[in-house]
């Protein structure tokens, strides 16, 4: 089913590229180098080529019939052109007769042959013309794409005045060597030669391109005069072009660096970025924005930055983050805002796993017991782990000993360590009269819960009514 | 009326203000407000415990065991006692906590800097059991504030947290920062009524007070400053924070902190950081760790030590919470342009309890993890990740997988497998867990508006003891999620920071 499908598609794929190609081999081009020996002269056919403009630059159909008959020879479908071919070319047939041609005889009239025969005169092997025919009269000697750019106005038209000229052909423009030079993206590359010249934008720019192109990445364009002084034409825009970053982006220190450059000049960042397109990464801040265009009319959309986390940020970041956070929170307030501390450290009843990774439910206890992270930066212990272990039947409710940590047969006598490692983890689920029970000078076993690092003095000064819990109005000391 | 009604009486009342607030403020033209409410619900389920007790006469005794009872239970019997306690498995305990989480930011209120902020989340378990922790009370302001920002100054009054070294405080008053960019320094005061730690409920609230204990009877007053320094190359900045009980006019706490960071190198940093606890007199948590990243290696060394900090209206503090030091190592590698390695290890110990007897040998006083794990970008769409983890000291250990595959067309959309199998025993009870998860996540961007998500995963849990006591526990987990982006005000030169116009939902980021 799916090969005889693929086949369809491909039949159907195939087919109208098939009737196309019969189309075009059925159209007849006149061979004129077959033709060499029927006729003496170029305007015998092509009468508006030579002295009287207003007669036709092509033959009629029915000449052809005076040989082709039929009889003698076969009839040919043959038609002259209705219009000429799209063109940016400023030339015109009847412009010739002002062009002399210099010579090693002297100045002499240009002919047909000049342009549409080969270099050795051959008869009839005629050929279009080509930009170099041109060039070897009104060039410097290079080549076409090569040449000085003031030149391109002398034989073409600026694109928006090159109505003809469809998409296609603008997308076929050839690209001129100098926008393969290293740096031509930059200002100081195509920028420079858009300006270089007297006119407010360069004759070689406007050639090919219009307004739209450049506003495919200028963002300033409203500020840039060259840019202004090219026409709108939404054709400009099949040359394809792709915003890159300079290769300063790239520099290891760029994302720490690129806010005091931005602060030192921001013409350059302008030129490339919005105002938005800080928002993409920063809390949008006066700062960072005020120094670039917002988005408009007449701007360029300009770079769109895809947010991602500077290189610190690696897979185990979230675990340490707190060090540098509280080291430098100007950085991280540079792209990120409260809320987004508080969706983790004051977490949402109903979010998925997040930070913590699926199934940690299970197996909390090994990185709750000797915190692996500060559990209370966000939970806290009443709200969320008593209600919770409460819930499971995990809160100590009646009488201690009733063998919970029956792991350990004497772990009531020995639980010291255990508390003392995790006092955290204990009070998610016993609470203060638990331990009181036996860690009271009031009662029980007047057991001393006092371990290493205790100062009873200091913490009688700083509130005596923990104190109190314990020893009631009688705080030793 | 219950609780339960109630919690939804006022769910419905909040969201209908917050409807109300949002249809005014569309109407307000020269205002600009960015509103993003983020709206989830899941099905969950949980089982713990149940404590049971028999007569001392119903135990069954089997030589060279201890005693039982008749269904086989291990049960305990304290001498003396007429009964012996045992745990059965418990309850089924099933809970559907269905939140939305708003967050509004209006500025253009005439006054160039002035905004308004709040933070907020309203909750209700729709099964009405509220088994499943953080729907009570139905309606939690996070932060609350009106805030004017300046160049040099930001002022901030309200419900609001402030995050430092000493963690992240929450309060109902007021905040002044002064900032001097061109030197690189700031201060900051703050002074209000605290919140409870890890909460956005006072230490009053019933709510985080399940259990009945001692409670005070009233806010404590939180005080704070910090002062920062920040250059190109390095960083340092204190902070002091007080609290104290209005009622007695003594310190629940009182703490210090340092911290620091050195760029000796734009790829290499020294971070250290320690803070002192003033009203125990001892040190609390502190670190150091030299990183070292670029775009294909990050690797940092550290050691950090451990202190659990605790108010002074509670008696923990007196038990002498002993601290952990460790020393940790972590290593990512772009091994090749698809596939990212990465490592981490640590290992701790606890110093001396002195709590040791001779009842009572051999507690784990040390411990270690490891993990290690790759991303592989096999094509642009496709991610795989997977991790080992293993850890073992004392109280609990752990050890498993967790794995995803997914796949990402475009920024629109994402689905993912995820899975994993992990167990967990533990040191002071029988209780051998292990659970293994297969699931599945969406995420579809059906606009720059509005971000639709669903899980759906399934968990095979099983807790193995070498009694009836042993269980087998399977759960469906389903969520859903909904977040709209709504926000109105072309001209982003007046708004203040602190503001995020992201589309597609933070989650995003």
């Amino acid at each position: 089913m799916t090969v005889r499908l693929l086949i369809a598609l491909a039949v159907a794929i195939a087919l109208p590229a098939g009737l196309r190609g019969q189309e075009a081999a059925a159209r007849v081009r006149f061979d004129h180098f077959k033709h060499r020996s029927l006729f003496p002269t170029c305007v015998e056919c092509h009468q508006g080529a030579g002295e009287d403009p207003d007669l036709p630059i092509w033959p009629e159909a029915e000449s052809c019939a005076t040989c082709h008959d039929g009889t003698t020879r076969p009839k040919v479908e043959w038609a002259p052109p209705t219009e000429s071919r799209p063109s940016n070319v400023k030339f015109a047939h009847d412009l010739v007769s002002m062009m002399p041609r210099k010579t090693p005889q002297g100045e002499r009239a240009l002919t047909c042959g000049d342009c549409h025969l080969p270099a050795d005169g051959t008869w009839m092997a005629v050929q279009r013309a080509t930009p170099e025919g041109c060039l070897s009269c009104h060039g410097t000697g290079a080549a076409h794409l090569a040449e000085s750019g003031d030149l391109c106005s002398t034989c073409h038209l600026p694109l928006p005045r090159a109505k003809r000229l469809r998409v296609a052909d603008v997308a076929a423009f050839p690209e001129p060597p100098s926008h393969e030079v290293e740096g031509f993206a930059r200002g100081t590359g195509h920028g420079a030669l858009a300006t270089g010249t007297s006119d407010p934008v360069a004759a070689s720019c406007a050639t090919c391109h219009a307004r739209d192109f450049c506003l495919t990445c200028h963002v300033d364009a409203p500020e840039q005069p060259a840019i202004q002084a090219l026409a709108l034409d939404p054709r400009s825009l099949a040359i394809a072009v792709t915003l890159r970053a300079p290769p300063s982006h790239a520099e290891a220190g760029f994302l720490r660096e690129h806010g005091a450059a931005l602060r030192t000049d921001a013409r350059q960042c302008a030129t490339c970025h919005t105002r938005e397109s800080c928002f993409a990464c920063h809390a949008p801040s006066q700062p960072v924005s005020a120094a670039l265009y917002a988005r408009a009319p007449g701007r360029g959309a300009g770079a769109h930055p895809v947010r991602r986390p500077p290189d610190s940020h690696g897979a185990n970041f979230s675990r340490g983050h707190a060090a540098v956070a509280a080291s430098t929170p100007a950085t991280c307030a540079g792209c990120h805002v409260r809320p987004d501390c508080l969706q983790c450290h004051r977490p949402d009843a109903a979010a998925t796993p997040g930070y913590h990774r699926a199934g940690f439910l299970t197996v909390h206890p090994a990185s709750a017991y000797a915190r692996e992270t500060s559990c209370s930066e966000c939970h806290n212990v009443g709200s969320f782990c008593q209600t919770c272990h409460q819930s499971a039947g995990l809160v100590s409710t009646r009488a201690l000993g009733s063998g919970y940590h029956d792991a350990s047969p004497f772990f009531i006598v020995g639980h010291g360590q255990a508390a003392r490692q995790s006092l955290e983890s204990c009070t998610a689920c016993h609470v203060e009269r638990d331990c009181l029970k036996c860690h009271s000078a009031l009662g029980g076993r007047r057991a001393s819960p006092h371990g290493p690092g205790f100062d009873a003095d200091r913490l009688r000064s700083k509130n005596p009514e923990m104190c109190a819990a314990c020893h009631g109005k009688a705080i030793p000391g | 009326m219950g609780t339960t009604a109630l919690n939804r009486t006022l769910s419905a009342g909040a969201a209908g203000a917050a409807l109300l607030l949002l249809v005014r403020v569309g109407g307000a033209g020269a205002q600009g407000y960015h509103l993003r409410l983020d709206t989830r619900i899941q099905s969950v389920s949980f089982r713990g415990w149940a404590l049971d007790s028999i007569p001392v006469g119903d135990t069954v005794s089997t030589p060279g065991e201890g005693p039982t009872s008749p269904d086989g239970y291990a049960v305990r019997c304290l001498d003396g006692a007429s009964y012996c306690a045992f745990f059965r498995p418990g309850p089924e305990r099933r809970s559907q906590p269905l939140t939305t989480t708003a967050d509004l930011t209006l500025w253009g209120l005439g006054v160039a800097g002035l905004s308004m902020h709040a933070l907020g989340r309203l909750g209700a378990d729709v099964g009405g059991a509220d088994y499943w922790p953080g729907t009570d009370p139905a309606v939690q302001l996070l932060e609350g504030y009106a805030q004017y920002a300046t160049h040099r100054a930001t002022v901030r009054l309200g419900r609001q947290t402030v995050a430092s070294r000493l963690g992240v405080t929450g309060f109902d008053g007021a905040e002044v920062s002064l900032r001097d960019r061109r030197r690189g320094l700031d201060v900051q005061g703050y002074l209000g009524w605290g919140l409870a730690r890890g909460g956005v409920l006072p230490v009053t609230s019933p709510a985080v007070n399940p259990l009945d204990d001692f409670q005070p009877v009233s806010r404590q007053v939180v005080a704070g400053a910090e002062a920062g320094w920040r250059s190109s190359g390095a960083d340092a900045r204190i902070a002091y924070q007080r609290e104290v009980d209005t009622k007695t006019d003594k310190f629940v706490s009182e703490r210090l902190a340092l911290q620091g960071s050195v760029r000796p190198h734009e790829r290499v940093s020294l971070t250290a950081g320690a803070d002192y606890d003033i009203a125990f007199g001892w040190w609390g948590n502190a670190e150091a760790a030299l990183a070292y990243a670029d775009r294909r290696v990050r690797a940092q060394v550290g050691v950090r030590r451990y202190r659990p900090h605790f108010d002074l209206w509670t008696i923990w503090g007196a038990f002498s919470p002993v601290p952990y030091r460790a020393a940790d190592a972590s290593l990512s590698v772009v091994a090749h342009r698809r596939f990212t390695a990465r490592a981490r290890y640590e290992r701790y110990e606890f110093d001396d309890a002195e709590a040791a007897t001779p009842l009572f040998q051999g507690a784990e006083s040390t411990g270690w993890r490891w993990a290690l794990g790759g991303t592989l970008t096999p094509a642009p769409a496709w991610t795989v990740d997977g991790e080992y983890r293993s850890e073992f000291g004392p109280g609990a250990s752990s050890a498993g997988f967790a794995g995803s595959v997914a796949y990402a067309p475009s920024r629109r959309l994402s689905i993912a497998l995820t899975g994993s199998s992990v167990k967990r025993p533990l040191e002071y009870r029988f209780n051998e867990a292990v659970a293994h998860t297969i699931g599945v996540d969406a995420e579809f961007e059906a606009s720059t508006a509005v971000r639709l998500g669903l899980s759906a995963s399934r968990y095979d849990e099983s807790h193995d003891r070498p009694d009836a006591a042993a269980y087998d526990w399977d759960q469906l987990r389903l969520a859903a999620r909904v977040v709209l982006q709504l926000g109105h005000g072309a001209d982003l030169r007046g708004l203040p920071p602190s503001i995020r116009m992201l589309p597609g939902g933070r989650a995003e980021r």
